[in-house]
């Protein structure tokens, strides 16, 4: 039986703006989404920020109700049964908040402990091993508001894991940290995932998804519009060659020649500290790149790679057409 | 259950000595609070309604701590992003917000010995009890239904935003209706069944009986009732408010 079963869920947001004439607007943040994570998967939701990842993530961790819909956890429906599902799922999101910030880490874990009902016989143990696996320990007596970003995000995972919970929630979870403390976050989470633990994980950065995730969907404006494994995913472009150009300050009616070129099926642009980089997809075997530089002619043009695609580019086209 | 409200207590107890606007207020509102009770009533010849006046104040100071702790708690949760994470764990929130309270009504309680002693210190309040037995329990039998009252505007704290501002601006009409500025005798007859059910109006009759002689023992009793009165309301409220934030999704909005 899957872990989580989602069946056509749908969620509004509305709200009322004005002060004499109030005017009621509807946000629709999930538009009809199903799909299932079977036990001891690690399942990655992508998608750009609105997208509603993090809309699912709390509808399956009963923070939000459905509009419409099913949504089952572990068995149990999460509009009528959230107090069973509480004690079984863990929940941790990136960022600095989420945490008593006067309170020392200690104290910030023991009363978490207490409220996911962890008995007191175990709790000390409990605790000092969750210290131990996010490299805490020595530093648990310190005021939370004195940690680095990185040590806040490792204590919410260690929050997160107090209960020993059979289904983890990760939402961002390396969001803002450095690369050391995003790799060693992520060797954590490979762990947990070895260790039997089911895990839904969003995420901003396709290279953790792909190193990471066992089957990925990709949510876009409130639907899914992939799901599959990362080498799935990949065939999306996966008969396509991609050029990488590195520019300065180009236009956009540049880019729409660009695009009009034989051969290519689709040109993006990303934005690299002071370049701008394109990332032009073109057929294998088609030969653009001269015919690109030629319509750059008159642009600052920087290194030109030609690569196979990568999931950042499966992703990139899959929202990008939804 | 209980291990969660006696670590909340302790740990929300410490959260607020650890904030320096907190601890202020706590140790200059009482010589604040002690001034108004002698300016107010210009009682300086009257001992006793001099220390009538103090205690009132005092339980003005309790009530305000209350309304701070609870809603200034529950504020500072949604802002700091602790709200979804008590809501989503297994414990009740009634366990999670009942001990923001009771945190706020202990520190109430020490602020009742701060504003009697500010007052004997710098005016010459009086401050000789009849009944000490009774005084000892009437302090913590206010504490615990003005928490418990508290409770009940928490839970309005889960669903509204500007319930900060809401809680803050029900300090005069609660000291006001309660005989705590005036005597309940002043007040016009259809105001006074609305005293009856607010615990300051006990609590303070509690504490003043014990500390002038007289026979506080009802008032407690009505202390402990209402507080058992208000926990089954809070905690209705509570567990329908969060239904209806989980609906409205209003649990994270900042």
């Amino acid at each position: 039986m899957p872990v989580i079963e989602v069946e056509d869920v749908t969620r509004r947001y509305r709200s009322r703006t004005g002060t004499f004439r109030r005017r009621a607007t509807v946000v629709e943040a999930l538009r009809g989404v199903s799909f299932t994570v079977e036990r001891g998967e690690l399942f990655g939701l992508l998608g750009p920020n609105g997208a509603g990842k993090t809309t699912m993530i709390k509808i399956l961790t009963t923070l939000l109700l459905p509009t419409s819909g099913s949504a089952r956890v572990l068995g149990f429906d999460v509009r009528r049964e959230a107090r069973r599902i509480r004690g079984r799922v863990g929940y941790v999101f990136g960022g600095d908040r989420g945490l008593y910030d006067r309170l020392s880490a200690l104290d910030n874990l023991r009363y978490f402990a207490d409220l996911y009902r962890v008995a007191p016989r175990d709790r000390r143990a409990r605790i000092d091993s969750l210290l131990e696996l996010v490299e805490l320990k020595g530093r648990e007596r310190e005021r939370v508001e004195t940690y680095s970003r990185g040590m806040k995000q490792r204590l919410h995972i260690a929050r997160g894991l107090l209960h020993d919970p059979e289904l983890l929630f990760l939402d961002e979870p390396t969001i803002g940290l450095d690369p050391l403390g995003a790799r060693e976050l992520r060797e954590t989470i490979a762990a947990l995932h070895d260790a039997g633990k089911t895990i839904l994980l969003t995420t901003h950065y396709m290279y953790e998804a792909d190193a990471l995730c066992e089957r990925i969907a990709v949510i876009a404006n409130g639907s899914f519009v992939a799901t599959g494994t990362p080498l799935d995913l990949k065939a999306v472009v996966g008969d396509n060659t991609i050029v990488e150009i590195e520019t300065f300050g180009i236009r956009d009616e540049t880019i729409e020649r660009l695009r009009k070129i034989p051969g290519v099926k689709g040109v993006g642009v990303e934005t690299r500290d002071q370049a701008q980089v394109l990332l032009v997809q073109s057929a294998v075997g088609a030969d653009v790149v001269r015919a690109l530089l030629n319509e750059l002619a008159d642009a600052v043009t920087g290194k030109v790679v030609t690569r196979e695609p990568t999931l950042e580019d499966a992703y990139v086209e899959l929202v990008r057409s939804a | 259950m209980i291990p969660a409200i006696l670590t909340g207590v302790r740990l929300h107890m410490k959260q607020a000595s650890r904030n320096p606007f907190d601890l202020s207020g706590v140790i200059v509102w009482p010589i604040l609070y002690a001034s108004i009770a002698y300016y107010l009533l210009d009682a300086k010849n009257d001992p006793r309604l001099l220390l009538s006046a103090s205690l009132g104040a005092a339980v003005m100071l309790m009530w305000s701590l209350v309304v701070i702790a609870s809603s200034g708690a529950l504020e500072q949760q949604r802002w700091q992003g602790t709200l979804e994470l008590v809501v989503a764990a297994p414990t009740p929130l009634t366990a999670v917000i009942g001990p923001i309270c009771i945190a706020g009504a202990l520190v109430g309680a020490y602020a009742i010995g701060a504003t009697l002693t500010w007052g004997a210190l710098l005016f010459d309040v009086p401050v000789k009890v009849e009944q000490p037995l009774a005084f000892a329990i009437a302090i913590p039998a206010c504490a615990l239904a003005v928490g418990m009252l508290g409770l009940i505007m928490a839970a309005t704290f889960v669903l509204y935003r500007a319930s900060f501002h809401l809680g803050i601006a029900t300090q005069y009409p609660v000291w006001i209706v309660s005989g705590l500025l005036v005597p309940i005798s002043f007040l016009p007859d259809f105001v006074r069944p609305l005293s009856w059910v607010l615990a300051p109006t006990w609590g303070f009759r509690a504490i003043q009986e014990a500390a002038l002689g007289g026979t506080p023992w009802p008032d407690i009793g009505m202390c402990l009732v209402l507080s058992l009165v208000y926990l089954a309301i809070g905690g209705s409220c509570l567990v329908a408010f969060e239904y209806v934030a989980r609906a409205r999704g209003s649990l994270r909005l900042t």
